[in-house]
C-alpha cells in the first residue's frame, strides 16, 4: 500500500473527522443560543411518550399519511440511507478491521447495499429534476448533495473489493470523497440529521404534553372509562 | 390527480389594503394611538424585519427552518395543493421556503457566504412583504396536517404562525386581521360586543329558558364561586345565541353550578391567528383573571377550534400564566355528564345520519378526538365517521383566521374540493363540528359545491336528545 | 370584484357575496341576493320586517344589529329568523339588507 493511499485512509479521514466535530460542536452552540419557552400548562399527556413517538416516526411507515400511502418512497428512503451507514461504516473498517472484509460475503452485503442506495438516489435524483413541484423548491445545494452522495456510494462500492495491490485508484477516490463529505456537510442540506432530534424533540415534546401524540387508539364506544383527570 | 392547473394561484398578488387602517389612524382608536395595534408606514420596512425575525426565532423555529430536506413528502398532505396539483407555490414547503430563505440568507451559515447555493434571499422591498403576507395569510389556513407527515418533524404551520406575527408588527396585514384584531385589542372581544349588548342578550336568552324550564332556570353572570366559568364566542351573543341556550338547558339538567363573567367571556383569540403573542396574551389573561376573581374552579371553553387551543394551551404560554385551574372543553363536561348518568339522553331524537369534522386545532393542536366521537355515539342513532378522521382530517377551509379574509375566499373555496370530497362520501345529513370557524368553513364548502348537508354542533344534538326530567 | 347580474340589475358584491357598495343598496336588489344568496324565490312581508329593520339600523349606526335586536324590533323568535334566513342573521339577513360583511369569525 503507498503512503498517500495510507494517509489518506488515516490522517486525511481523522483531520477531516476533527474539522467536522468543530463544526458540529459550534453549530450546536448556535442552536442552543436560540430560546425556549417554558410549559407553563398542566399536562394531560406525557412529554417523554410524546417524544419517544416523534423520534420513532421515521421507522413507523404506518404512522404517517405521507409514508403509509407512499410504501415505495419510504423504502427507497430506508435503502438510500442503509446504503449511506454502510459505506461510513466502510470508511472505518478499511483501515481499521480490515479482517471482517476478508469475508467474502460480508464485502458482498456492504456492497449491495451501497450500490442498491446509489441506485435510489439516482431514483430520487431524476423525480428532483422532472418533476416540477420539487424542481420549484430545489436548491444547488439540494441537487449537488445527492449527485456527489450518488458518486460518493459509486466509489464505494468500486473501493470496496479493498484490493490496493490491485490498483489504489478506487480507494483513493473513495477516501477523498469521504473526506470531502465530512467536511461539506455541516454546510449542506445533508446536515439534516443533527437537526432531525431538536425539530423532532420539540414538537413530540409539545404534542406530548397535550396528549395528541402517541394518538389514542380508536377504541371506546359508549362514554368509555374517563381518560383524563375527571371532576 | 388529473385536474391540470397551471397558472399560479392569483392570491399572491393580492394589494395590501389600507384603507381600514387609515381610518382608524384619523380616528385617533385608541389601540392605534397607543401602539398596541401597528399601522402600515412605507418605509424602511424590511430591515425591521430583518430585525424583528432575528430577535423572536426560538429554538423550535429555528430548526424547523433548518432541517427541511426538500423532499416535497408534505405535498400532499395540503389541501391547497390537492386541489391545484400542478402549482408548486401550494405546497407547504414552499410556502415555509419564503420565511425559510430570509432565515438563511441573514441568521444562518451556509446563505450568509454564499446565497444563491441556498436558495437565500432578502425581501426586495415592501412588495415582496405583501407578498409574503399573501402566502401566509392567503394560501394557507394554518391547519398543521403538513406538520404531522412531515418526515423530519419541521412545523411549517408553526412557522407560518411566526411570519404572520412578524408581519402583523409592520401592519402589512389583510384588511379583516386588522378589524378584528382592533375590536378584540379595544372591547376585549372580536366583535366589539358591548357589555349591555352581552347581558341583554342573557337575559333574552334566560326568559326563553325560562319560559320552557320553568322559573328556576338560570343563566348566571358574574355569580362568584361556582365550579364552572363558563367562556363563550362572541359569534355566540351576536348572531347565534342558540348554543348558550343549550348549554344552559343542559348544565340545568345536570344540575351544574356555573356562570358567565361579564368580563374576560371571550374564549376566541385572534391573536392565534394574526401572530401577535401581546394580543394572545391580552385576550387569555382576562380570562384567567375572571376566573381568578369569582373563585371559579374550572374553565369551561364552548365549542371553539381555535379559542380552545388558544385559551387551554397557548394562552397561559403569551400571557405567561402559570395554569391554575382546570380548563376544557364543554364537549369534555358532555362526555362525563353522559358517563356519570347526570344527564339522560334519547339518541332516537337525533335519528339523521351524522358525522364529525374534527378541528384541526383540536385534533392536531390539542387533544380531545375520541371525547366528541363518545358523546356522539350516545346522542345520535345514525353516527358515521368521515375519512380521513381524527388527527388526519382535512381543514374546514376557515382555519388560521381565513374567514376573516375576505380577498382570499375564492382561493379558499378551490381549496375546499377535498373537503367536499369527504364530506359527499359519508352520506350523512349533518355534519357535526365543535367549532364555530368550522360552522362557517363548513358552511361555504357545503354551499360551494352543492351538498345535501347541514352543519350542527355538539351541544345542538345533544340539547336535542336531552331528555328532561319530568316536572321542570 | 364578482358581478351578480339579474332582472337588468348588475350588483357588485365582494368575495363573499357581500354588496360591494353597501350604500347603493335598493330593494330591487335586496331581491336579487336573496335568489342568489340564499336561495329565496320571493320575499314575504315577514322577510322585509327583518331586513327593513337591518337597514334602518345600519343607517343610523354604520353597525350591524345584534340578532336580539333584530327579534326584538320584529317580534319574532330566534328560531324564526333562521327559518326565513337559511344562513342566518349575519350571512342571510344582514347579506339581503346590503350591509358589508361583519367583522370576525362569521
Ligand atoms: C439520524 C440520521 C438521519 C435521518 C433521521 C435522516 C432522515 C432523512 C429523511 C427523513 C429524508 C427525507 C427522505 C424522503 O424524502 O423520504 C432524508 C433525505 C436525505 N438524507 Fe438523510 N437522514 C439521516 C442521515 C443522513 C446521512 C448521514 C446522510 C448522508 C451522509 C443523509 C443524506 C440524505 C440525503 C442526501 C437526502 C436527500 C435525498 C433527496 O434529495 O431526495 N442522511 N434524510
Ligand atoms: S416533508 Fe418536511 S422535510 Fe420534506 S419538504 Fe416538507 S417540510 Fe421539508
Ligand atoms: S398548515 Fe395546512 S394549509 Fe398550511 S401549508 Fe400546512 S397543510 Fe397546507
Amino acid at each position: 500500500m503507498s503512503n498517500l493511499l495510507r494517509t489518506f485512509e488515516n490522517e486525511v479521514q481523522l483531520a477531516a473527522l476533527a474539522f467536522m466535530g468543530l463544526v458540529y460542536a459550534l453549530r450546536l452552540v448556535w442552536i442552543f443560543r436560540f430560546r425556549v419557552g417554558r410549559e407553563r400548562t398542566v399536562a394531560v399527556g406525557r412529554e417523554g411518550a410524546g417524544t419517544g413517538y416523534s423520534l420513532m416516526n421515521i421507522a413507523m411507515p404506518w404512522a404517517m399519511e405521507s409514508t403509509r400511502t407512499h410504501p415505495g418512497r419510504y423504502l427507497e428512503f430506508v435503502v438510500l440511507h442503509l446504503g449511506i451507514a454502510a459505506a461510513i461504516a466502510a470508511s472505518f473498517i478499511i483501515p481499521y478491521g480490515p479482517g471482517l472484509f476478508e469475508t467474502a460475503w460480508v464485502r458482498g452485503i456492504f456492497r449491495a447495499f451501497i450500490a442498491a442506495a446509489g441506485l435510489a438516489g439516482l431514483a430520487r435524483l431524476a423525480r428532483r429534476l422532472t418533476n416540477p413541484v420539487l424542481r420549484e423548491i430545489s436548491s444547488p445545494d439540494d441537487y449537488f448533495s445527492l449527485v456527489f452522495l450518488i458518486v460518493w456510494l459509486a466509489a464505494g462500492v468500486l473501493a470496496l473489493p479493498d484490493r490496493p495491490a490491485a490498483g489504489e485508484g478506487p480507494l483513493l477516490a473513495f477516501f477523498g470523497l469521504t473526506a470531502f463529505l465530512l467536511v461539506y456537510v455541516p454546510f449542506s442540506k445533508i446536515g439534516h440529521y443533527l437537526y432531525y432530534p431538536f425539530s423532532r424533540i420539540y414538537l413530540g415534546r409539545t404534542l406530548g404534553h397535550r396528549g395528541a401524540w402517541p394518538p389514542a387508539a380508536a377504541k371506546s364506544a359508549g362514554a368509555g372509562p374517563a381518560r383524563k383527570g375527571a371532576a | 390527480m388529473s385536474r391540470r392547473t397551471k397558472s399560479p394561484s392569483g392570491v399572491i398578488d393580492a394589494p395590501l389594503d389600507v384603507a381600514a387602517q387609515a381610518k382608524a389612524r384619523e380616528e385617533g382608536r385608541p389601540s392605534v394611538r397607543d401602539g398596541r395595534l401597528k399601522t402600515y408606514e412605507p418605509g424602511a420596512n424590511v430591515g425591521r424585519f430583518l430585525e424583528l425575525l432575528g430577535r423572536r426565532v426560538s429554538r423550535p423555529l429555528a430548526v424547523s427552518l433548518t432541517a427541511c430536506v426538500h423532499c416535497g413528502r408534505c405535498a400532499e398532505s395540503c389541501h391547497y395543493f390537492l386541489a391545484r396539483p400542478d402549482d408548486p407555490t401550494m405546497t407547504p414547503v414552499w410556502k415555509a421556503d419564503q420565511i425559510r430563505k430570509i432565515f438563511k440568507r441573514h441568521v444562518d451559515w451556509t446563505g450568509r457566504v454564499a446565497p444563491w447555493w441556498a436558495k437565500a434571499g432578502t425581501p426586495d422591498g415592501d412588495e415582496d412583504l405583501n407578498r409574503l403576507k399573501n402566502v401566509v395569510f392567503g394560501a394557507c389556513s394554518a391547519c398543521r396536517r403538513c406538520t404531522f407527515n412531515c418526515p423530519m418533524g419541521v412545523d411549517t404551520a408553526l412557522l407560518v404562525r411566526f411570519t404572520r406575527g412578524l408581519l402583523t408588527e409592520l401592519g402589512i396585514v389583510p384588511e379583516g386581521v386588522f378589524n378584528v384584531s382592533r375590536d378584540q385589542w379595544e372591547t376585549g372581544n372580536q366583535m366589539a360586543v358591548t357589555e349591555t349588548d352581552f347581558l341583554e342578550t342573557i337575559e333574552w336568552m334566560r326568559d326563553d329558558l325560562r319560559a320552557e324550564l320553568g322559573p328556576g332556570a338560570d343563566i348566571p353572570v358574574d355569580r362568584p364561586d361556582c365550579d364552572i366559568l363558563y367562556t363563550i364566542n362572541p359569534r355566540e351573543i351576536k348572531f347565534d345565541p342558540r348554543s348558550i341556550a343549550h348549554a344552559a338547558r343542559i348544565f340545568h339538567a345536570a344540575g351544574a353550578s356555573w356562570t358567565l363573567p361579564k368580563w374576560g367571556w371571550d374564549q376566541t383569540n385572534f391573536g392565534l391567528f394574526s401572530g401577535d403573542d401581546a394580543l394572545g396574551a391580552y385576550v387569555s389573561r382576562n380570562l384567567y383573571e375572571a376566573a381568578e376573581r369569582l373563585r371559579a374552579r374550572r374553565i369551561v371553553i364552548s365549542e371553539c377550534g381555535h379559542g380552545y387551543r388558544s385559551t387551554r394551551w397557548e394562552g397561559y404560554t403569551w400571557s405567561g400564566y402559570d395554569q391554575k385551574l382546570p380548563t376544557e372543553s364543554i364537549v369534555a363536561v358532555l362526555r362525563r355528564y353522559l358517563e356519570e348518568g347526570r344527564i339522560v339522553v334519547d339518541p332516537g331524537r337525533n335519528l339523521e345520519p351524522v358525522t364529525f369534522h374534527d378541528s384541526c386545532n383540536i385534533a392536531r393542536s390539542g387533544d380531545l378526538v375520541e371525547e366528541p366521537r363518545q358523546v356522539l355515539r350516545r346522542v345520535c342513532a345514525d353516527f358515521r365517521e368521515m375519512h380521513p378522521n381524527r388527527q388526519e382530517n382535512f381543514c374546514c377551509t376557515g382555519g388560521g383566521g381565513l374567514l376573516a379574509m375576505a380577498e382570499y375566499r375564492p382561493l379558499r373555496l378551490e381549496a375546499g374540493k377535498v373537503k367536499a370530497e369527504q364530506l359527499k362520501a359519508t352520506e350523512a345529513a349533518l355534519v357535526c363540528t365543535m367549532c364555530h370557524n368550522c360552522i362557517d368553513g363548513l358552511g361555504d364548502v357545503i354551499k360551494h359545491y352543492h351538498l345535501p348537508m347541514r352543519v350542527v354542533q355538539v351541544l345542538e344534538l345533544v340539547s336535542r336528545a336531552l331528555v328532561l326530567p319530568a316536572g321542570s | 370584484m364578482p358581478i351578480i347580474e339579474s332582472e337588468g340589475l348588475r350588483i357588485e358584491v365582494n368575495e363573499e357575496g357581500f354588496l360591494a357598495h353597501p350604500e347603493e343598496w335598493t330593494e330591487e336588489m335586496a331581491k336579487v341576493l336573496a335568489k342568489a344568496e340564499e336561495g329565496l324565490d320571493e320575499l314575504t312581508p315577514e322577510h322585509w320586517a327583518v331586513v327593513r329593520f337591518i337597514r334602518g339600523y345600519y343607517a343610523e349606526k354604520s353597525l350591524a344589529p345584534m340578532v336580539r335586536k333584530m327579534c326584538q324590533a320584529t317580534g319574532f323568535p330566534l328560531m324564526k329568523i333562521y327559518d326565513l334566513f337559511p344562513s342566518g342573521p349575519a350571512k342571510g339577513a344582514c347579506k339581503v339588507a346590503g350591509l358589508p360583511k361583519p367583522d370576525g369569525c362569521v
